[in-house]
């Protein structure tokens, strides 16, 4: 058995391929990895602890036994794990019929500094550093364009969903968060493209070998 | 297909998942043979995940790891994956052809026919500059003209198929890399070709064949042994 250190000089693929292969320190990595991200996603949806708890839990044991489904070709693993762990969250707000009474998501209340300093260093490194750039992506959005799209984003609404939660036109939405998503994507134009593992610590670490 | 048949202003909404359901269907069809649309689509797709890191940062609780490792260890990866997948009648009716053959590399139409494939047992490898190996596939008469190499890379984790001269597909269908390991097969990948009947791609899950010696999965079919796929294949050199 490999130990958690040497799990932690490999990339996001590389951890697919041995959870493939049934290598539990690969999974226990990827969970370090990015169980914030992913906690942070499910609570920002179901607004409830427990059950975004138990999100996180279902996204690793899918992750644990259907890793061999994922394709690299078509998106980064970070990518992968959020698409699975919104739809999830988003499905169990949906099966309730009760959503809460607050747009669970306070934009206002990130603060980057109140992160647990105990953290995965590759996760200050990477993550922090991810999450800092949508932030600023995001600052530069009009404010009704943002809100329509946090809202479609977070809540799983539909478009006249969004345009009866915001009491506005349906056409009017639907231009907003076209613009929105295409000024997002050019604003994250660089991040998107870039590669699978952005890491500067994997890269450093494979040269290393 | 014509500019005017495209979907690009709906893909934004598509990614976030804001269409309806009648909007969700045309994107989707039209995505199936579109590539340019396609393409889009994953960009965007990639674009609106970015938004699950500006979710305010949260932690959960410090005993979820060893949940999630409990869980993990009472439920193996595949097992449910690989118990919903019966065997399919085309393995009885290609058994026969392979015999006692160690090694099984197919490429097939969505596991309907197969056109190219190799045996380990038999392969010469080819070493290419930087040490990688190169894996001629032999075609079928199902598709004479076919040609393909699977490239392996020198420390053998990673993998390639080149194909050239495969027939035509539908617009609903794509070709399938099996991979095979004592009757267990596992899909390397699934891709298209050109107009020029040329494709490759990138083979992503070879390791899951090397997982399946020491894996308690049953074997699809245990009584037809149809080989050991080595995940890096161990090279045998010519008698020659």
């Amino acid at each position: 058995m490999k130990s958690t250190t040497d799990y932690a000089r490999y990339d996001d693929e590389r951890l697919i391929r041995l959870i493939v292969q049934g290598q539990e320190g690969a999974l226990a990595q990827l969970y370090d990895r990015y169980n914030r991200l992913i906690f942070s996603l499910a609570l920002a949806v179901v607004d409830d602890r427990a059950t975004a708890e138990e999100i996180t839990l279902d996204v690793f044991m899918r992750v644990w036994q259907k890793a061999e489904t994922y394709r690299a070709e078509q998106a980064k693993v970070s990518t992968w794990l959020t698409h699975i762990a919104r739809h999830h969250a988003i499905d169990i707000l949906r099966r309730r019929s009760v959503r809460p009474d607050h747009f669970a998501v306070a934009w206002d209340d990130v603060d980057f500094k109140a992160e647990s300093p105990d953290q995965d260093p590759q996760e200050m490194t990477e993550i922090s550093m991810r999450r800092e750039r949508v932030q600023a992506a995001l600052a530069k959005l009009p404010e009704e364009q943002k809100q329509a799209l946090l809202l479609a984003y977070f809540s799983g609404y539909s478009h006249s969903q969004v345009a009866e939660a915001l009491h506005q036109p349906l056409g009017t939405i639907k231009t907003r968060l076209r613009l929105a998503m295409q000024k997002l994507r050019e604003f994250l134009g660089d991040e998107a493209d870039a590669s699978v593992q952005p890491s500067s610590a994997y890269n450093r670490s494979k040269e290393e070998r | 297909m014509s500019e005017e048949y495209h979907v690009l202003d709906l893909l934004p909404a598509y990614a976030i998942g804001s269409l309806e359901a009648d909007e969700v269907n045309r994107v989707e069809q039209h995505l199936r043979s579109c590539l340019i649309c396609r393409t889009e689509a994953n960009a965007f797709q990639e674009t609106a995940e970015q938004l699950s890191f500006a979710a305010p940062v949260a932690s959960p609780s410090p005993d979820l790891k060893e949940r999630l490792l409990q869980r993990a260890r009472a439920a193996r990866p595949g097992e449910s994956t690989v118990s919903r997948q019966p065997a399919r009648p085309f393995w009885e009716r290609l058994l026969p052809a392979w015999g006692l053959a160690s090694l099984a590399l197919i490429v097939g139409l969505a596991g309907l026919n197969f056109l190219l494939w190799q045996r380990v047992d038999r392969i010469e490898f080819s070493t290419a500059p930087g040490g990688m190996r190169a894996v001629p596939l032999t075609a079928t008469d199902a598709a004479p003209a076919a040609t393909g190499f699977v490239l392996i890379s020198a420390d053998g984790g990673d993998g390639a198929l080149v194909v050239d001269g495969l027939p035509p597909l539908g617009e609903d269908q794509q070709y399938q890399l099996w991979l095979i390991r004592d009757g267990t097969r596992t899909s390397g990948a699934v891709f298209s070709t050109d107009e020029k009947s040329y494709g490759g791609t990138r083979i992503r899950a070879p390791l899951s064949i090397a997982a399946c010696g020491r894996s308690s999965r049953p074997a699809l079919n245990e009584r037809n042994k149809i080989g050991v796929f080595e995940w890096p294949p161990t090279p045998r050199k010519s008698q020659n």
